[in-house]
């Protein structure tokens, strides 16, 4: 028998205080909150080895411990062409995999967040495409324009690009779609749109003028793929991510007070400008460094916070970690399916995701447009 | 005390304050009372420090322009018209955030501090629901238990707190407008302060221990409800005629909008 069910057949003030003491805690999901973190951690590490081990060429599972536990050295327990595959071509596909994941994930909550609406995210609102211009743009004439800039930056200039591409864009979305401390849902998708739309042309354009081999890597923006990963890109995109990511925990309080308003947010002590400074230059940090490592990959940003939401609702100060957990998992679990699906060739992973998000995208849509302002 | 000295206020190029002069003392319930657009949530929204103004404001003494967010907020709590919210927070998460402000509690002790502070705008069972599914009056009783941990101690290392609140009884059936208006006053005899924007002038009448009237950006009066609340000002502010009666034993003025003349 339940506690409240005794309290509910005598009405001794002890049972009282036992029912009272429960029914508070019906509104504390911290528990759960702490308990979902904990298993995604070990989702996680699961997901990840398992795309370790997974892929056209066969690596035994009993091999990889042998070296992962240090029984045996890696040139004992694996073949020098098994070591290339899973030390070279895996192992970095999967770390990106888990920087990207994470990186977007966190990226749409810290932007719902902001906009205080479960619709925002870099992807939809036009914040990637801004962050694909930059990246295209270096591509395109990097050579010629921008060699002084390739002397000093080495191949951090491609994420620094599209840092500076997304952060523009999140900038001028923010100003067009927020008046007094109120965003407008409606403004902020049309205006993301159109953002996408401008971004898109300046691309288009780029595109035109591109010779072969830049078309070559150009293709791979618009859809968007892992396949290219090593460890120079990880280099490159994994301090950006891994500092913005670390600034993020700071915003978590910040965050749910911003809930109740800007007004309500700065009633309560939270330096509201410097939060949203924070808030739109790490969001586009981590959108920037993923888009330029691994193009445009659709509907993370959107599904994994809302799925969180669903199960421990919207703290910041556990959505945020789940979110990087859950992200990183699912791309590095999209990826196994894009390799594994139509051997030997590759499915871009981009088109996984948008077939599961966005269909996803449209249920949220419509299961929550009364309290959305739509 | 809150200090307002010549305090005036631009809205997109109009002047919507007049150097507004207002006191409120630690202790007393001040309230701002006047006909709509006469700029009463301006000269709120001014106090709590979010809008920009000419002229002064200070709190216990200090220019509120010149402290922090997180040190005002240990000096004032806002409770604003309604708030709307688009993710699925339960009442408990809400509250808690009041919490969440400064040092002025101890960790131990944030669920005793909420769970009292829901129990005071009786709402104790409700920890568990969602705030979304609840009506609006209920959601503005969160809100104010929210404000309320903010401030759980109305007077803090010797000095006062305030609360700040715009139209606490708007959206409430009368016996919650009772229990909220109560639970200002009873905020006021412990050490703190209230200013409380109202309409309803009889709740005022009954609660408040200083009454401001404005109109049209500017103060009309100010005093105990029995020197404000005569029949030419009211005529003179609401603009219609109005007959103002006293209760037999203890003389609070009330007003029946049946003796209006439109």
């Amino acid at each position: 028998m339940r506690p409240s069910e005794m309290a509910a057949g005598n009405g001794d003030s002890r049972s009282r205080s036992i029912r009272m003491k429960e029914s508070w805690r019906a509104g504390d999901r911290s528990q759960a909150a702490r308990l979902l973190i904990g298993l995604l951690v070990i989702l996680a590490v699961v997901t990840f080895v398992a795309s370790i081990m997974t892929g056209a060429a066969d690596a035994s599972l009993g091999n990889l411990l042998r070296w992962l536990t240090g029984t045996e050295t890696a040139e004992q327990a694996l073949s020098l062409r098994d070591r290339i595959i899973i030390l070279d071509i895996r192992l970095p596909r999967a770390v990106l995999g888990l920087l990207v994941g994470a990186a977007l994930a966190v990226s749409g909550a810290v932007m719902q967040g902001l906009f205080r609406n479960p619709l925002a995210d870099p992807g939809l609102v036009g914040v990637s495409s801004g962050a694909s211009l930059g990246a295209v743009l270096i591509i395109v004439l990097g050579s010629n324009l921008f060699g002084p800039v390739f002397a000093v930056f080495g191949f951090y200039t491609l994420p620094i690009a599209a840092f500076f591409g997304g952060l523009g864009t999140t900038l001028l979305l923010y100003r067009i779609a927020t008046r007094s401390g109120q965003t407008s849902v409606a403004t902020m998708l049309l205006a993301g749109i159109a953002l996408a739309a401008l971004a898109g042309a300046i691309t288009g354009v780029l595109i035109f003028v591109a010779d072969d081999q830049q078309l070559r890597d150009l293709t791979f923006w618009g859809l968007g793929s892992l396949a290219g990963a090593s460890w120079t890109k990880v280099l490159a995109a994994a301090p950006i991510i891994v500092l913005s990511l670390l600034v993020v925990p700071f915003l978590a309080r910040g965050l749910n007070a911003l809930t109740l308003g800007e007004a309500a947010a700065f009633h309560m002590g939270v330096p509201v400008q410097r939060l949203k400074n924070v808030a739109i230059v790490s969001v586009a940090a981590a959108t920037g460094a993923s888009v330029a490592v691994s193009g445009g990959i659709g509907f993370v940003g959107i599904v994994v916070p809302h799925v969180i939401r669903l199960v421990i609702g919207p703290d910041h100060r556990f959505l945020l970690p789940a979110s990087a957990l859950l992200g990183g998992t699912l791309l590095i679990f999209a990826d196994m399916i894009a390799r594994t699906i139509v051997p030997p060739a590759e499915l871009p992973i981009g088109i996984i995701t948008a077939f599961a998000g966005a269909p996803f995208f449209l249920w949220i849509l419509l299961r929550g447009r009364s309290h959305m302002g739509l | 005390m809150i200090k307002v000295s010549n305090l005036s206020v631009r809205l997109s190029g109009k002047q919507v304050l007049h150097g507004v002069e207002l006191e409120a003392l630690a202790g007393k319930l001040t309230a701002i009372v006047g006909p709509n657009g006469s700029g009463k949530t301006t000269t709120l929204r001014a106090i709590a420090g979010e809008a920009s103004y000419d002229g002064s404001v200070s709190i216990n003494g200090y220019n509120i322009a010149s402290l922090k967010p997180w040190e005002l907020a240990l000096k004032r709590a806002v409770l604003p018209q309604a708030t709307v919210i688009s993710f699925p927070f339960t009442v408990r998460e809400i509250v808690r955030m009041g919490l969440a402000v400064g040092a002025n509690t101890h960790p131990e002790e944030i669920d005793r501090i909420a769970q009292e502070a829901l129990e005071a705008v009786d709402l104790a069972g409700f920890a568990g629901r969602f705030y979304q599914e609840l009506s609006g009056g209920e959601q503005q009783r969160v809100q104010l238990a929210r404000a309320l941990c903010q401030i759980w101690e109305p007077v803090r290392n010797g000095e006062p707190a305030f609360l700040l609140l715009d139209e606490p009884v708007s959206s409430l059936d009368i016996r919650h407008q009772l229990t909220i208006m109560r639970l200002a006053r009873n905020f006021c005899s412990r050490g703190g302060g209230v200013i409380a924007i109202m309409h309803d002038l009889n709740l005022t009448a009954m609660f408040a221990d200083h009454m401001v009237m404005m109109k049209n950006g500017r103060v009309h009066a100010a005093g105990r409800p029995q020197e404000v609340m005569t029949d030419a000002v009211m005529e003179n502010v609401f603009g219609c005629p109005m007959r103002v009666n006293a209760t037999p034993t203890d003389a609070v003025p009330f007003v029946l909008p049946h003796t209006a003349d439109a």
